[in-house]
């Protein structure tokens, strides 16, 4: 079964180039521009995996974590933290991995697959 | 999982608590349980006295005292004995943990089961474990279930396992059993590292650090064991290690701990059962179940 994963992410440049480095690599994606939106995806949708950007417009990621970590049927969906900002393994200190951008697509991948296959 | 399960028995009030998730537990796999009694301490070597375990009181053994044994501790567990298929009943004297262990190897027995200590025996609650689960823990080859006080959860109605590691070679072995309980009972898990900074002063980014890193240890240990097994959360908590594992046990309204016991010590003649293992087992409001070598799980 393809395993699918949520991009969260404002840059549209970063959704695309996430999106399609994924699913080269044999996942689905689907993909949400803030953290208010990345809810009703991720609900709806269920993904394996969710990649998210902390700083957005509208909702920031810390809050979308938070929303989802209550919710029974996500809250154990890893997340791995894709932000331009600095110190951001604090930000979800649950996230397995925290990478900052410009990160290593090869970095990346292995995370995802050591984390859903 | 379980086809035989041992319960040493002193028939005290203090064993009623083991007694009752033994049977609970058998019940719930169709297993054997044994009740398991030593009557008393032998007082001189090919003499016919004993020490009476409850009473401390010399008594002579003859067919009457053994009659007499059986049967108030036939009476004590009158109903839970009906309940389950095959129950059996083997009194001895002896020193209670060798006997314990002899009678855990000779009937092959997958669990043992117990209380914590024999309770309310001075003035205060004890607040440590006693010498015989001491002993049996250190030695025996197959899990030992402590009940320490009569809790409302109890195996039989299974919704959260608390396996809490120390990253030991012997976690290793309770996080094999813990797996698997989860498994058979279809419950959830929780995987909870104590990271111990009792004694430090540490600024709040080194903790996290440190938080991350354990968090970190534990996914790569273990995640990739689980196979398909999914409901299972990874925490790590800071603090003194035993306040943690009951606090997340209660918090996660546990029904099991699984633990290692004796894990610092690789010595078996030096190790005493671990004094987080000891606290956990005094304090925790659910069965606790120690597992140290890999035989029986």
């Amino acid at each position: 079964m393809t395993q699918k994963i949520l991009i969260v992410d404002d840059d549209k440049e970063i959704r695309s180039y996430l999106s399609e480095l994924l699913s080269d690599n044999g996942y689905e994606t689907v993909t949400a521009v803030d953290g208010a939106e990345a809810v009703a995806i991720a609900q709806q949708e269920k993904p394996d995996l969710i990649t998210l950007d902390l700083e957005m417009p509208n909702e920031w990621g810390p809050r979308f974590y938070r929303k989802i970590s209550q919710d029974d049927a996500l809250k154990r969906t890893p997340v791995v933290v894709i932000s331009g900002l600095s110190g951001i393994k604090y930000a979800i200190p649950k996230a397995i991995a925290s990478l900052t951008k410009p990160f290593e697509p090869a970095q990346l991948l292995k995370i995802v697959k050591d984390a859903i296959g | 999982m379980f086809r035989k399960i041992l319960l040493a028995t002193s028939g005290a009030p203090s064993t009623f608590g083991a007694a009752r998730v033994a049977f609970d537990m058998a019940k719930r796999y169709g297993a054997e349980v044994i009740v398991f009694n030593v009557m008393g301490v032998p007082t001189k070597a090919f003499s016919q006295e004993v020490n009476d375990v409850r009473t401390g009181e010399k008594v002579e053994v003859d067919d009457e005292y053994r009659a007499w044994v059986e049967e108030e501790l036939k009476n004590t567990f009158a109903k839970q004995i009906e309940c389950v298929e095959f129950s059996k009943m083997v009194l001895t004297t002896g020193v209670p943990h060798r006997e314990i262990l002899r009678a855990a190897r000779e009937e092959d027995v997958d669990l043992i089961v117990m209380g914590a200590s024999s309770g309310e025996s001075s003035a205060y609650r004890m607040g440590y474990t006693g010498s015989t689960l001491q002993r049996v823990a250190k030695a025996a080859r197959c899990p030992v279930l402590t009940v320490h006080r009569e809790t409302a959860s109890y195996w039989g109605g299974f919704g959260n396992i608390v396996f809490a590691t120390d990253f030991s070679k012997q976690a290793d072995h309770a996080f094999k059993f813990a797996l698997a309980s989860a498994r058979e009972l279809e419950c959830d898990l929780t995987l909870l590292h104590a990271l111990d900074i009792s004694g430090k002063v540490l600024d709040q980014n080194s903790i996290e650090d440190e938080l991350i890193a354990a968090r970190q240890r534990l996914r790569d240990m273990y995640v990739p064991l689980m196979g398909d097994f999914k409901n299972f959360d990874i925490e790590v908590w800071e603090g003194v290690p035993y306040v943690e594992i009951v606090k997340m046990a209660r918090e996660r309204s546990a029904d099991l701990i699984v633990m290692a016991h004796h894990s610092r010590e690789l010595d078996p003649e030096k190790a005493r059962i671990g004094s987080t293992m000891e606290q956990v087992l005094m304090r925790a409001g659910c069965p606790v179940v120690s597992v140290s070598k890999p035989d029986k799980v």
